[in-house]
């Protein structure tokens, strides 16, 4: 699925230890015209839309996402069914605003749980050196060689189907990528002189990591994992479309998309296009932002 | 980690991460709670004949570390165990399957190579203008799109719209393999091919900032070679680098390929194994995915110094 | 016909701002103009687009000849043989500037070799003169070597020699010693006069110093914000600047001549020995600091100055370092006992481990002193210890060996628990190198201060203490409460100097606190530290590569090479009569416009 790895794997032009000078503005800069504007607008509120529907799914679904009708199989779109229906006559609008719960639920869990376990050893790592930092970094290239899909995979095949297991083991598999970005940004605060100012003025290492570095690397670190917001849900989907993850009649994005193949060889597209857009969609709207986000951050920096 | 890094420092890292992944993915069977035998017997109604095969083949009733020794053990021999769901032994499963998911993985690989690489030099050459900006938007729009999200597409509308690949299988002979094949490895990389075209983009773009292409091209280089020379050149190690950490996702990914397509191949055998409780089977891939994974980066590791030669001086005396 | 033509020429940014107004310079054959302005100035943009080099979609104006040639407009072929042929450059950081994965050989013979379809062998041969031109000892091997196998200095020789691989009749110089400590500074520039004179070139010189153009160059223009300040004959604009800019920047340039050193010599020095810098030399006995320093008195029984005629700032007892033939106990002063000084240090030594190689000693058995009140001069090349001292004497680092006292009270090594914390921050404050990394970019200036003071309150309110310190140093309101990306390298200084004294320490040092600072903004906050000694009896240690700027501040100067020190006393006289010859090899280091420096064409 998409590969969460990238994000591991720093910029190139982030290895660099960057000038914190500001230098007379005349090199070539990102691409200005792909962020603000329209375009993150219709990123939020393409959140928003998904955000509200999950949340809301039982007032707002007009019908029961698990009732079967075999009378109206592949209906197509109409009043009594804006999406029209699927293989067994389900509503698919009421099963998207359903399967949104999952679909978005199962994410933020694994970003919250990634970014806290992720920042902490960071910190750890970056902050005492020497052996932690050695056996945490053995520790991170280790999880490094499971991609996240192998590890929920694998969590599944230990503890049996459904989310939980899933997401516990994809947090587990995102926190050295957000473990490794902090490290690198915490060595990078600690070489300022700032640092070594408040050690001078007699401020304590804890306090100083706690309370003055910590802060400064969260927004570059909170971005950062927004972004693997749309990588989490893309792979928890794939965990779904295999069978693996959500179990019916649970309605799931991807456990939709992957009963709706057998339909696609008799060209009932809808069923299948429907939950694939929406998770595009999301996915999109989520890497807008996030990147908005990020470059917003990086531009504060001073 | 203050290991000089040397070619030594470099395996004795690689066996190091190997070992320490043989003994989570051998020890995470330990996380479940409960009887081991019914665990490994989940699903099924053993003959005591069935149940006494398992205890002896995974010594069940050995110590924790004289079971592991036993299946790392087995495993430098070639013998991964017995499946569950199959009468064969598990590395007679795998080299079944290995061929389909080679191919796919050669074919995706060729096509991340030739359009990833091509997409991010002709928005880095051309950056700042509309053919960059057609690239980025470009890249950026794949990137969001799932592989198995891809599949389905692909499926719906080259082989059951247009006709133009065969939507399921993978076929007899050379040729028709490779026809069978085609649709699967490009949903396969597409992801990829976005992630090698973003990453080149950017290391390009960031050497041309860097001064030592100015002074290039102020000694009166054509843009052509200071561009060869010099920025494409210099942009090879992160490429590589990126490239190397990437294959592990490419294997995985070809799971979800593998089951849309309907092929026989690892990936899909993983899945199928886990549905059906074959845990040895999924014991094994794992294993081999990491396997490849590390040796993969290892390489990679080793080709730097060729790439960069300022990380051989890190090597130092040693 | 000049050689270089440049006319009425603007630069105009996409967005419309404006960074050349007109700009007119020219270059004769064989003469060497100086382009002398500070970061900003637009010098460097000029001096490029002699070579077709601007920034991308940027609008010129106006006209830019090489030999009658108008190169603004010129493209493809023409361009590349311009550069390859009329005109090169020599660019600051030879580091940053050579391809690091590429080898030497190849930097240097690719522009005839791709562009003039030179074969391999005789670009090969050309490499290797011109190597020897530059004096680098082993052409042969240098070829096939990468930029990361070469020191700084000899990196710059390899871009010299590729800048001159073509023949070029006119040489783009943009601060090519900028990246190198003085001493390689000095043989760089010479060597650039050299190869200019055997050559014939016309040359145009960048640089933000105006003592090094004063040595190198005949004519010099001088560039701020974009215009052209002043220009003439060199050493005409030195001795008599006509532009109200020249005059400000000749003054703040930092010299190392008595006479025009206007700051060093304190006025209030009377004041300053009342005001807690006791145990000067002259009458000052007793007073509201005897009782800090308990051997006050006795120390007033040191003899008088040891250098007469300078005023009394100058402590009886020199701050003599035991330079290592006169051993360790020299530090003490002359057998005087009871005189405890501010600082001491004894004996410090640190060697750092380094993975692969042999290791290095930073600093090697260092011993001095420094009395209340003084301000010690610590100057050394880039690697020669002089930070790693300082961050001993802060409590940053441990040294191997050693001891460290403040007041009399052990200061050796970095503190531990709260209390050692505090009281090690109360004997010692520092101002770091780099404005823009010492302040957290997160809090607002004033906060910063007030978080030092309030840690250190002592029943101040912090508050008031940060508004005061920031008003001293002359920060506005709205600066203080702003945070420190909207301020300038000078303000960020200023706020880190009154953050440093927030702590009322006893002694501050100063970690080459100055130079990343622009000459005129340098000489500012030079002035605002002699202020502050006067006004409150401050210690200082300051350690800087800038036999100027020490020659403006301290008192007592010693001089580090590799972890030694290898000479010291009173800043006057060692700069006037240096003894150890890496001394004089320093002094004679500093560009300056008289004799064994002329090396204007």
């Amino acid at each position: 699925m998409t590969a969460p790895v990238i994000s591991n794997v720093p910029e190139p032009s982030s290895v660099e230890p960057t000038a914190h000078r500001p230098a007379p503005r005349v090199r070539w800069r990102t691409p200005r015209w792909m962020r603000g504007t329209v375009l993150v607008w219709i990123a939020a509120v393409v959140l928003v839309a998904a955000v509200l529907a999950a949340v809301f799914a039982p007032w707002l679904a007009p019908n029961d996402p698990d009732r079967i009708d075999l009378m109206n199989q592949y209906a197509s779109p109409s009043a009594a069914h804006w999406f029209g229906t699927d293989s067994l006559g389900r509503d698919l609008l009421s099963r998207m605003m359903h399967g949104a719960r999952t679909a978005l639920l199962g994410p933020l869990l694994v970003v919250i749980g990634s970014t806290i376990l992720g920042m902490l050893l960071g910190l750890l790592a970056a902050w005492r050196g020497g052996w932690v930092d050695a056996v945490l970094a053995r520790l991170f290239d280790l999880l490094f060689a499971f991609p996240a899909l192998l590890l929920a995979i694998l969590a599944v095949a230990l503890f049996g189907k459904g989310l939980v297991a899933p997401v516990i083991a994809m947090a587990i598999a995102y926190a050295p990528i957000v473990a490794r970005l902090t490290r690198q940004l915490v060595l990078a605060e600690k070489q300022r002189a700032y640092v070594s100012a408040y050690r001078v003025q007699g401020f304590g290492g804890g306090w100083i990591a706690l309370n003055r570095v910590l802060p400064n690397v969260t927004p570059v670190v909170g971005a950062q994992s927004t972004l693997n917001f749309g990588y989490v849900l893309a792979e928890l989907a794939g965990l779904s479309f295999l069978g693996l993850g959500v179990q019916a009649p649970q309605s799931d994005w991807g456990s939709m998309i992957n009963e709706a193949q057998v339909g696609l060889l008799s060209g009932h597209y809808l069923p299948a296009i429907i939950p694939a857009v929406a998770v595009v969609l999301v996915v999109v709207a989520v890497n807008i932002l996030g990147e908005e986000f990020a470059e917003r951050i990086g531009g504060n920096k001073a | 980690m203050n290991i000089v890094r040397s070619v030594g420092g470099k395996l004795a890292g690689l066996v190091l991460t190997l070992f320490l992944a043989s003994l989570l993915v051998f020890f995470s069977r330990f996380l479940v709670p409960g009887d081991p035998l019914s665990f490994l017997l989940r699903g099924r109604k053993p003959s005591p004949e069935a149940i006494a095969a398992v205890t002896e083949q995974y010594g069940l009733n050995l110590s924790p570390w004289e079971q592991y020794l036993k299946w790392i053990g087995g495993i430098f021999t070639g013998d991964f165990g017995r499946s569950m769901q199959y009468r064969q032994s598990v590395s007679e499963v795998l080299l079944d399957r290995l061929p389909v998911t080679l191919g796919l993985v050669i074919i995706a690989g060729l096509l991340i190579t030739v359009f990833g690489l091509a997409a991010g030099i002709l928005a880095a050459v051309k950056r700042g203008t509309w053919v960059d900006k057609t690239v980025v938007v470009t890249l950026t729009a794949f990137g969001a799109i799932p592989s198995f999200v891809a599949a389905v597409g692909f499926i719906a509308l080259f082989a059951v719209q247009l006709g133009w690949f065969p939507s399921f299988g993978s076929g007899e002979g050379f040729w028709d393999t490779v026809r069978h094949l085609i649709l699967p490895s490009a949903a396969l990389a597409l992801v990829y091919v976005v992630l090698i075209g973003k990453v080149t983009r950017s290391a390009m773009v960031e050497q041309l900032g860097r001064e030592h292409v100015e002074v290039a091209t102020s000694r009166g280089l054509s843009p052509a070679a200071v561009v060869r020379r010099h920025v494409l050149r210099n942009a090879v190690g992160p490429i590589l680098t990126v490239s190397g950490m990437l294959v592990a996702g490419l294997l995985v990914s070809s799971s979800i390929i593998e089951s849309a397509f309907g092929l026989s191949g690892l990936g899909s055998l993983l899945v199928q194994s886990v549905d059906r409780l074959d845990f040895p089977v999924v014991q094994a891939i794992v294993l081999l995915v990491v396997a490849v994974f590390v040796a993969v980066n290892a390489v990679v590791d080793l080709l730097q110094p060729l790439v960069d030669p300022r990380t051989v001086a890190g090597a130092g005396a040693r | 016909m000049s050689l270089l033509e440049i006319s009425q020429l603007t630069l105009d940014l996409p967005g419309g701002k404006r960074l050349l107004h007109g700009i007119d310079l020219s270059v004769e054959p064989g003469r060497t103009v100086g382009l002398v302005g500070e970061s900003g100035s637009g010098k460097s943009l000029t001096a490029r687009t002699a070579l077709g080099l601007f920034p991308e979609r940027a609008v010129l104006g106006g006209s830019v000849r090489v030999d009658g040639v108008e190169v603004l407009g010129l493209a493809g072929p023409a361009l590349r043989a311009l550069r390859r042929r009329d005109v090169a450059m020599v660019f600051q950081d030879p580091r940053a500037g050579i391809n690091p994965v590429r080898t030497l050989g190849d930097h240097l013979t690719e522009a005839l070799r791709l562009g003039e379809g030179v074969s391999g062998e005789a670009a090969r041969k050309r490499a290797m003169e011109l190597m020897e031109a530059v004096r680098l000892p082993r052409p042969e091997k240098h070829f096939h070597q990468y930029p990361h196998e070469l020191s700084g200095g000899q990196l710059q020789r390899i871009m010299i020699a590729g800048a001159l691989m073509g023949n070029p009749r006119l040489l783009v110089c943009d601060e090519p010693t900028t990246a190198l400590d003085v001493t390689t500074q000095a043989e760089i520039v010479r060597l650039l006069a050299t190869l200019r004179d055997e050559r014939g070139m016309g040359m145009l010189f960048i640089t933000h110093d105006l003592g090094l153009a004063g040595a190198l160059c005949d004519d010099v223009v001088v560039l701020a914000g974009g215009r052209v300040q002043e220009r003439g004959d060199m050493a005409a604009v030195l001795a008599a600047p006509a532009a109200e800019y020249t005059r400000r920047l000749v003054a703040a340039t930092p010299s190392l001549h008595l006479d025009d050193a206007p700051v060093v010599s304190l006025p209030d020095a009377g004041r300053l020995a009342g005001a807690g810098g006791r145990h000067e030399a002259g009458p000052a006995t007793g007073g509201a600091a005897a009782g800090e320093a308990p051997d006050g008195a006795a120390s007033a029984e040191a003899t008088a100055g040891t250098r007469a005629g300078d005023d009394a700032v100058v402590p009886a007892e020199p701050a003599v370092p035991s330079a290592p033939a006169a051993g360790a106990t020299a530090g003490t002063g002359a057998g005087d006992d009871a005189v405890v000084p501010l600082l001491r240090v004894d004996g410090v030594s640190r060697t750092y481990a380094v993975r692969g190689k042999d290791p290095v000693t930073a600093v090697a058995d260092a011993s001095f002193a420094i009395p209340r009140g003084a301000a010690l001069g610590v100057v050394g090349e880039s690697g020669s210890g002089k930070s790693t001292l300082a961050r001993m004497v802060v409590g940053l680092e441990t040294p191997d060996r050693g001891t460290i006292t403040v007041a009399g009270k052990d200061r050796t090594g970095t503190p531990r628990g709260r209390e050692e914390r505090l009281a090690h921050a109360r004997s010692v404050q520092m101002v770091f190198q780099d404005p823009y990394l010492s302040l957290d970019p997160r809090i607002p200036v004033h906060r910063a201060v007030r978080d030092a003071a309030a840690l250190h309150a002592e029943g101040r309110d912090p508050a008031k203490v940060a508004t005061e310190l920031l008003d001293r140093v002359g920060l506005t309101v709205e600066q203080q409460a702003a945070r420190p990306r909207t301020l300038s390298g000078g303000q960020r200084q200023r706020v880190a100097m009154a953050r440093a004294l927030a702590v009322q320490p006893e002694l501050l040092v100063m970690d080459e606190a100055t130079s990343a600072l622009d000459v005129s903004v340098q000489a500012q906050v030079l002035e605002l530290v002699t202020q502050l000694r006067a006004e409150r009896g401050l210690t200082v240690l300051f350690i800087s590569h800038d036999l100027g700027v020490v020659r403006r501040v301290c008192d007592e100067t010693l001089v580090l090479r590799r972890g030694e020190i290898v000479e010291a006393g009173p800043t006057a006289a060692l700069l006037d009569h240096p003894a150890h010859e890496y001394t004089r090899l320093l002094l004679d280091s500093v560009p300056r416009p008289d004799a064994g420096w002329r090396l204007a064409g």
